[in-house]
């Protein structure tokens, strides 16, 4: 559409492959990718939605688009994903892996399943496309991970804890293997945003955390863009909003006892405003 | 009538009723669909009264929804439309994604009309009908991105909605450029002021349910457009006229930006990209 800025940005990027490519974030990404002219693979758990998607990309942005439905906490059904991606031998250079959940509540308010599942997808998902996508990328060109960690992933987060420690994992472990693989041409971005509207719980949560939600709320679109050209740049680490960052480097300052205890007390205060307000969603 | 279950819709859908027009109303939930649908069949028995529920944000329901209005009027062996209104509109605060893949405001309020008047085309032209679709004052505001025309990478929900309402001034503007001489149909882009209606409540933040709480106060009521709606599809007189924007049953001078043809008509061939439509070759 624009080729100006089309040629400015344009790395030869051969395929992307995107995780959790139907949810809100997932499919900033598709888009975003899609209007720079990038091939892409999209994966999710639902084939409509997938197919729905491919379609309206393929048309719009005359890009090709393949997808393939999965379920990554399972991993027969990751090295199948990986198997479908290899099929027709197009490599890739990129990997987006968004595909992660959270079931918000106290630990012991949470099924050991649910646990299981928070840790299957958000780390051993994570950990095994890394691998698989790197045994398919293209080798002439520079290969992009993007892991999406979260803002949460830089503190211990009450009523978020098991989510929160999974999205520390993902932090320095990319930050280390993109130490690692530096000297192969593969760049590592660990993207770390606040909370986003991507569903209508997630808007409930952001207003029910009043100024301060409204305030430390991104777009998924400019997260997106913005994470792709830092990407492209190589860059560790992406802090999207300025707030964000803000509370990034004042929350490093603090004990990590003392971050636990003013994060509680902020989630606890935005769970009983949300519960008052509506009881079915607890 | 699209978004014919509340606000501007409703009212002007319950005029044309009273007056014993025969209605096709399109509305986003089906039980608002059916309450509305049994209100003005009593108020009008004589007249054909049909609502279809259709979530606008996704061209598979538009299409779908314009489907179930050719064969119910083939059932009620009516074989034209006399008018079509593109009515429904939404503000959402944060950016959200269709399904599809469009931002939600840029698919409902302007892809949604322009494939619904796309598809209807052969209906309208068989009674030389009108089309009619709401833009507002808000226009004004309003430009063409044309690097980011969803606002995607830059979202700011009161932007991205006056873009929508400037693509609405623009669409009308080359459909009687592109169509107007040799279909017979014309289109008219309907500035309805501010109106007191639900359009800030649905779905959005306690901030800026209040904003908009406070701003609709100093609005009329839906009626007032709805009057104006009404005489656009009726009124013999407006056809004489070359004018694409209208409040008050009066041409009113749009936007300097709604009266470039460049971009009304590089609007139209995106938007058939988007919607995987071209025109010219269903004409040839």
């Amino acid at each position: 559409m624009n080729n100006f800025w089309y040629a400015q940005n344009h790395t030869g990027m051969s395929r992307v492959m995107i995780t959790g490519a139907t949810g809100g974030l997932g499919k900033a990404f598709a888009v975003e990718c899609a209007s720079r002219g990038w091939n892409l693979y999209l994966t999710d758990l639902r084939p409509d939605l997938l197919e729905t998607l491919a379609v309206n990309l393929r048309q719009t942005y005359r890009v090709r688009v393949d997808w393939q439905a999965s379920d990554l906490t399972d991993p027969n059904s990751r090295a199948e994903l990986i198997r479908q991606a290899a099929e027709d031998r197009a490599p890739f250079s990129a990997l987006i892996n968004v595909a992660g959940v959270d079931f918000e509540g106290p630990f012991f308010d949470q099924s050991p399943q649910q646990i299981r599942t928070i840790i299957r997808l958000n780390v051993e998902g994570t950990l095994d496309m890394i691998r698989g996508m790197l045994s398919l990328r293209d080798p002439l060109a520079p290969f992009r991970i993007i892991n999406v960690a979260s803002l949460a992933g830089f503190y211990p987060m009450p009523v978020k804890a098991t989510y929160a420690a999974s999205k520390r994992f993902l932090l320095d472990f990319s930050l280390a293997l993109r130490n690692e693989l530096r000297a192969d041409g593969v760049t590592v971005t660990a993207l770390c945003p606040a909370g986003m509207p991507t569903n209508p719980e997630c808007i409930d949560a952001i207003d029910a955390q009043g100024l301060m939600g409204q305030l430390t709320t991104c777009n998924t679109g400019s997260v997106a863009n913005e994470t792709l050209n830092a990407a492209l740049r190589g860059k560790a680490v992406v802090i999207p909003g300025g707030l964000n960052r803000f509370l990034q480097a004042a929350g490093s300052l603090l004990p990590g006892v003392w971050v636990a205890e003013l994060v509680g007390w902020r989630w606890k205060a935005a769970r009983r405003k949300r519960f008052a307000q509506n009881p079915a969603a607890a | 009538m699209t978004g014919a279950t509340s606000g501007i819709g409703l009212a002007t859908a319950e005029m044309l009723a009273r007056r014993g027009a025969n209605l096709i109303g399109i509305g986003r939930s089906e039980d608002r669909c059916r309450k509305t649908e049994a209100r003005l069949a009593a108020l009008q028995p004589q007249a054909s009264i049909h609502y279809f529920a259709a979530d606008l944000s996704l061209q598979s329901q538009v299409r779908a929804a314009a489907e179930k209005i050719r064969a119910s009027l083939r059932t009620d062996g009516i074989n034209g439309l006399d008018g079509l209104v593109n009515n429904a509109g939404t503000f959402t605060y944060w950016l959200a994604l269709t399904a599809e893949g469009f931002e939600t405001q840029w698919a409902v309020n302007h892809l949604a009309p322009f494939i619904l008047t796309l598809e209807l085309l052969p209906l309208l032209q068989a009674a030389s009908g009108r089309v009619v679709t709401v833009s507002s004052d808000s226009h004004y505001a309003g430009r063409m991105h044309w690097d980011d025309l969803q606002l995607r990478r830059a979202y700011n929900g009161l932007h991205a909605y006056e873009n929508t309402k400037l693509a609405n001034v623009l669409f009308t503007r080359e459909f009687n450029r592109r169509l107007g001489g040799r279909s017979g149909v014309k289109a008219f882009a309907v500035d309805p002021g501010l109106v007191k209606t639900e359009i800030g409540f649905k779905g959005t933040p306690a901030l800026v349910r209040w904003v908009w709480n406070l701003r609709r106060s100093g609005g009329v009521s839906p009626e007032v457009p709805a009057g104006d709606i009404v005489s656009l599809l009726g009124e013999p007189s407006v056809l004489q006229s070359r004018e694409v924007y209208w409040k008050g049953g009066k041409p009113k001078k749009s936007s300097r930006r709604a009266q470039d043809d460049i971009d009304a008509l590089r609007l139209w061939v995106v938007s058939e990209k988007m919607v995987g439509i071209n025109q010219d070759r269903q004409h040839e």
